[in-house]
């Protein structure tokens, strides 16, 4: 909102304080300035009103004119012009030699290709005083006398503060809101309001009158009410008026909307004028009807939400409440009667529909933000004076008020000691009381404390801890000292995901990683590509901003892969990078899961070259980086199983999907799908890992490991190797190995580590068949192994293992 | 026989200069100590000398014996030093630079985020974290700001559609599903489970329907501060943040309160910071964060009774945070991922 100076001193006494300390004093009470600007001539002693006596076209330039001007000094100046909206005798602004015009330009006797030009004419854009019409500034109108300094002829330039005003005080959407508070906090007292309309209201109109009946039957209007006014002259306001108006932003229009919008400015109260001779029979506040539609202002066709609130006459909807008027029925040049509304509307109704209908005007604003009841009929009245006074207009019946202001003053009880309590720092009495008069809340002793009055226009004043916001604002935040040191809370540890993230971080930072850090906001394909049409559909969201992202992102590996290709443009080597994060997968039941995500990538080949070549980093390394991750988050390696990864991100026969027996984790890791990747301009093919765990997964708090005694004896080691069908999958080998060593060794030793050392395909075996070897360890708690033991144990191995049909034991 | 010594220590003298392996070495030794080794054959001929003769020849065989394992040990240590050289390989030029990648860095927002949370764990608070799609309920209703409030057009929010249904977040009854617009959220849901008293930080993604600029993006993090306790003060929630600002922007950073509204605290500030140490921005006031004192009708909404429980609330920026300390100027530099910006900050 712009309040200009001179607008709040129409309401305090502003001697000696100036904008600039104004423009301190507003934010702390709560009102920001976004902006200070100076609007209206600044001081420009040299530029006179002169006269253009006569001019012809300039001797070498067609769009010059070289022009006569008299500034009435006696002496005719001749001045180019490259102008063309004047006539002879015209009165314009001229800068005389000498001046510094708003823009820095200083204006001197010259010459405009070879003709002498003593000074300059000047457009209205020109001083300063915004956009005007094109060419000069045309005074001839006001009739102003020659020489005079334009200054005086346009008043001392203002300062407009822009206001940010938060939901709260909407007693500050208007002038004297603002003068209100501004008063309070300096000290001031608010001049009072003259208003020459009598108050008084009557309840229905009289037979006389042309207006049959004003009623409401909408609950979102509590409060209506209405004036006529006869004998209307509309016509273009006053300057000081267009000018108040301008200082705030708005456009004049004519003299009964701008007085409107004037009192609105004023007072904050919105107030609507109709034109008498479009109203059929009266005026009703009633709920839409189905079906009904309204043409409003702006030209929008609506179709009206059954039940929102309209003002109507007997046959058609005219205004939506509050919101914006109907272009039938408003004030036009051949309105000569007017009725003039003012009203209180629901709040959160006003909000809603304003939403709805997707406009947002200076009335709409004002009531979703709690207009004051009490100041309806005051910004009625006043707009009346000021027609009265501006458009000739008389007032004529009804003037009618239904229904009731539905606030009233509010008295809190404020127990003593309770603002100093939450404070925290001691308060005199006097202090309490003094700052709330100041606000203009009467304040009165009580037996607890104090009972203080607060008026209807701070609809945000309701409670004891609403009064201690009202105190600090105006006795001073730097008024409270910092508080007491602290001790902190035994017992108390940071989230789970917290710990992980930091540590899982370390992690890979130590292994060479760097952090990314991708929007969670995805696009359609991105997720298609990641989770296959039909579950991209579940995490697409319902109003997307752009079309970029539309969706919740399901893994981080596409923003790395993304990051990598952009690095690599760059020519900047990226490295391995990684991100942790959260992404949201579909599950089995419908519901769609939160998952902290720790995904990485790197380019298989290295982009830097170097003197000494080191092993490509593969999807092998990528596994142990995510068995390790795992480990982070609680989950141990051997809850986790891997298979072959198919489709989506990752290339088909070189990844793995990794799955937690446990339920808690999913992933995957390997070479990303390579077609996609060298879409993104990737031509090295790009290692990948990700897991990502459930929120719930760390629910559990993490357990201290207990001490377990190990054996001092030695262990004995026996191979085994085991040829069996290519599609038999190393794990289930592996697994069998472990079972048969498992039941060999029994309750008497115990089975240590099974290790797969050797992987061979080729001459010697069986077509479709490929030998895998296993070193297993056994160890004793007790005692030495003796051979007669292993070799049993290793017999019972082999023989679990060719159990398995198509395996052979290599002998 | 002090001349036939002589020659025999000549002899292996010689002989060994081509020993070079130890097997080489094996075999000289055992031709010279061995059994039948050379210097074992004299000193077997020590029997056949006379009572007088013997100590002038044991003396003569003992410096001929030290002499020959003199010469063994520095074969030996010959052998060793040429076996090692042979595992090692070829020299090193120690100037070289290593092949290896270093080591990665954090994100500039997760190193801020890191220092800021640890700052506030010197002050008891811990970090507690909550869904980013959340209920409307967990991030508006609950936190005093129902349907109607024009506090809702404050930030302009990203639904889900109506079909949708979150794990982590479970409706109440109808209400709509969001992206969390701030992690107040986060708040609700510890009051909602835990019994005070507790201090909580909660760091976190949250989402504006924003179009990207310099200084917006679709999602952001904040990190913000719950301290639910009895007696609660404005004075200490001037303590916490004066010591949060110190901690961050270094001693000679000063703060100030500046009344604002917020609809879950009550009152509610802007705070400010002003420090010398800011480069261009050096000096000025600058908007770094919203807190105030928990509303009571907040702590009403999440099971808390406002006569006896009372708060503390803070929420700030974590981009605003780390383009000031760090002087970055424009807020997409963190999602675009350029390892020129990323590494400038390890």
């Amino acid at each position: 909102m712009k309040v200009s100076f001179q607008a709040l001193s129409r309401h305090l006494d502003l001697a000696g304080v100036t904008a600039e300390r104004v423009a301190e004093v507003l934010p702390m009470l709560g009102l920001e300035v976004e902006s200070v600007t100076t609007f209206g001539l600044a001081p420009l002693p040299l530029v006179v009103v002169g006269e253009i006596k006569s001019f012809d076209k300039h001797p070498k330039a067609d769009r010059l004119s070289v022009c006569q001007v008299d500034v009435g000094d006696g002496a005719i100046r001749q001045i180019v012009c490259g102008a063309k909206n004047f006539k002879a005798g015209d009165r314009v602004p001229v800068a005389l030699p000498g001046t510094v015009m708003p823009s820095g330009f200083t204006i001197s006797v010259s010459k405009l290709r070879d003709v002498d030009s003593a000074g300059m004419m000047c457009s209205s854009e020109e001083l300063g005083l915004g956009k005007g019409e094109d060419g000069l500034l045309i005074l001839t109108p006001r009739q102003p006398a020659l020489g005079t300094p334009l200054n005086s002829l346009f008043g001392a330039p203002d300062t407009v503060l822009e206001i940010s005003v938060t939901p709260n005080r909407g007693d500050c959407l208007g002038i004297r809101g603002v003068a209100r508070d501004l008063a309070a906090a300096l000290g001031l007292t608010l001049k009072p309001l003259t208003v020459k309309t009598p108050a008084g209201l009557a309840a229905a109109p009289s037979a006389a009158d042309a207006v049959k009946f004003v009623r409401s039957s909408s609950e979102f209007c509590p409060y209506y009410t209405l004036r006529t006014l006869k004998n209307v002259k509309v016509g273009p306001s006053p300057e000081w008026l267009r000018r108040d108006l301008e200082a705030a932003g708005l456009r004049p229009i004519n003299n009964v909307v701008d007085i409107t919008n004037w009192v609105l400015l004023e007072l904050g109260q919105p107030l609507h004028a109709f034109d008498a001779k479009k109203v059929s029979e009266g005026i009703e506040a009633r709920p839409a009807r189905e079906g009904e539609e309204i043409v409003l202002l702006d030209g929008k066709k609506v179709k009206l939400e059954t039940g929102v609130c309209v003002i109507a006459d007997a046959q058609r909807p005219l205004v939506v409440a509050g919101v914006m008027g109907g272009a039938e029925s408003g004030v036009t040049d051949s309105t000569t009667e007017v009725l003039l509304e003012a009203a209180w509307f629901r709040p959160g109704e006003i909000r809603r529909v304003a939403r709805r209908i997707g406009v947002s005007t200076d009335s709409s604003h004002r009531f979703a933000r709690d207009v004051d009841p009490a100041g309806v009929e005051l910004a009625s009245r006043l707009a009346t004076d000021l027609l009265i006074e501006l458009a000739g207009a008389q007032p004529a019946g009804p003037t009618v008020a239904v229904g009731q202001p539905p606030r009233a003053d509010v008295t809190i009880e404020l127990p003593a000691g309770y603002v100093a309590a939450k404070l925290g720092t001691p308060i005199a009495d006097a202090d309490v009381s003094a700052a709330f008069a100041r606000l203009g809340f009467t304040v009165k002793a009580s037996a607890t404390g104090f009972s203080v009055l607060v008026p209807s226009f701070r609809s945000d004043v309701t409670r004891p801890i609403d009064l201690v916001e009202e105190f600090i604002r105006i006795h001073g935040t730097d008024k409270v000292p910092a508080g007491r040191p602290i001790a902190p809370l035994p017992g108390d540890e940071d989230a789970l995901t917290s710990v992980f993230t930091r540590e899982v971080s370390a992690r890979l930072v130590g292994a060479g990683f760097t952090e990314c850090c991708h929007y969670s906001l995805r696009d359609a394909a991105e997720l298609e590509r990641t989770l296959g049409a039909d579950k991209a559909a579940l995490v697409a969201m319902d109003n997307p901003l752009t079309a970029e992202q539309t969706h919740l992102r399901a893994s981080l590996v596409p923003g790395l892969a993304g990051a990598l290709a952009l690095n690599l443009s760059v020519h900047a080597d990226p490295h391995g990078l990684f991100e942790v994060g959260t992404v949201f997968r579909p599950q089995a039941d419908g519901t769609v899961r939160e998952f902290i995500s720790v995904a990485f990538a790197i380019v298989a080949e290295p982009v830097t070259r170097s003197w000494k070549s080191r092993e490509a980093f593969d999807g092998l390394r990528a596994k142990r980086l995510l068995q390790d991750a795992a480990a982070l988050a609680g989950v141990a390696s051997v809850r986790l199983s891997f298979a072959a990864a198919n489709g989506g991100l990752w290339q088909a026969d070189h990844a793995a999907a990794l799955v937690d027996r446990g339920r808690a984790a999913e992933g995957a890791c390997g070479v990303l799908d390579l077609r996609w990747t060298r879409s993104l301009g990737l031509k090295s093919s790009v290692i990948a890992g990700e897991v990502c765990f459930p929120r719930s997964a760390f629910a559990e708090a993490r357990k201290i490991p207990r001490f377990e005694a190990f054996s001092s004896f030695p262990p004995v080691t026996k191979d085994v190797a085991v040829i069996v069908p290519v599609d038999v999958a190393a794990a289930e080998v592996e697994s069998r190995v472990r079972q048969g060593a498992a039941k060999a060794a029994g309750k008497e030793f115990a089975l240590e580590s099974v290790n797969c050392f050797d992987v061979f395909t080729g001459p010697g075996l069986p077509e479709g068949h490929r030998s895998l070897a296993f070193e297993i360890r056994w160890r004793h708690a007790a005692r030495t192994l003796t051979d007669e033991e292993t070799n049993q144990a290793l017999g019972v191995v082999i023989a679990t293992l060719e159990k398995g049909a198509g395996w052979t034991v290599r002998r | 026989m002090q001349q036939q010594l002589a020659q025999l220590v000549a002899a292996a003298t010689q002989e060994a200069s081509a020993v070079a392996t130890r097997a080489e070495l094996e075999a000289f030794k055992a031709r010279v100590v061995g059994p039948n080794g050379s210097l074992t054959q004299v000193m077997k001929g020590m029997a056949t000398l006379s009572k007088e003769e013997r100590p002038v020849v044991g003396k003569l065989i003992n410096e001929a014996k030290k002499s020959v394992e003199e010469l063994l040990a520095t074969l030996l240590v010959k052998v060793e030093n040429a076996e090692i050289a042979a595992a090692l390989g070829a020299s090193v030029d120690p100037t070289l630079p290593s092949p290896d990648a270093p080591a990665g860095s954090l994100h500039p927002l997760s190193r801020t985020r890191e220092r800021i949370l640890a700052s506030f764990r010197k002050l008891g608070f811990v970090v507690a974290d909550g869904p980013e799609v959340e209920t409307e309920w967990h991030c508006f209703d609950a936190l005093n700001t129902p349907a109607d409030h024009p506090a809702r057009d404050m930030q302009d929010t990203l639904y889900m559609p109506k079909a949708f249904r979150s794990a982590d977040a479970p409706r109440k009854a109808d209400e709509a599903i969001l992206l969390r617009t701030h992690t107040s959220s986060v708040q609700v849901r510890t009051m909602l489970s835990r019994n005070p008293p507790f201090r909580i930080v909660a760091p976190g993604r949250c989402f504006r329907r924003d179009a990207v600029d310099a200084t917006h993006s679709a999602n952001f993090h904040q990190v913000e501060g719950l301290w639910i306790d009895r007696n609660v003060t404005l004075a200490d929630l001037r303590g916490v943040l004066d010591f949060f600002v110190k901690e961050t922007f270094g001693a000679d950073a000063e703060i100030r309160l500046r009344p604002s509204f917020f609809p879950f605290t009550e009152p509610s500030f802007e705070m400010d910071l002003r420090s010398p140490n800011l480069g261009r921005l050096s000096n000025r006031w600058l908007e770094i964060m919203g807190c105030g004192l928990v509303d009571p009708k907040v702590l009403e909404l999440c099971g808390l009774d406002p006569k006896e429980w009372s708060g503390l609330a803070f929420g700030l920026g974590l981009e605003r945070i780390t383009m000031l300390v760090h002087g970055i100027d424009d807020i997409r530099h963190f999602y675009n991922n350029d390892t020129r910006f990323l590494r400038q900050f390890a």
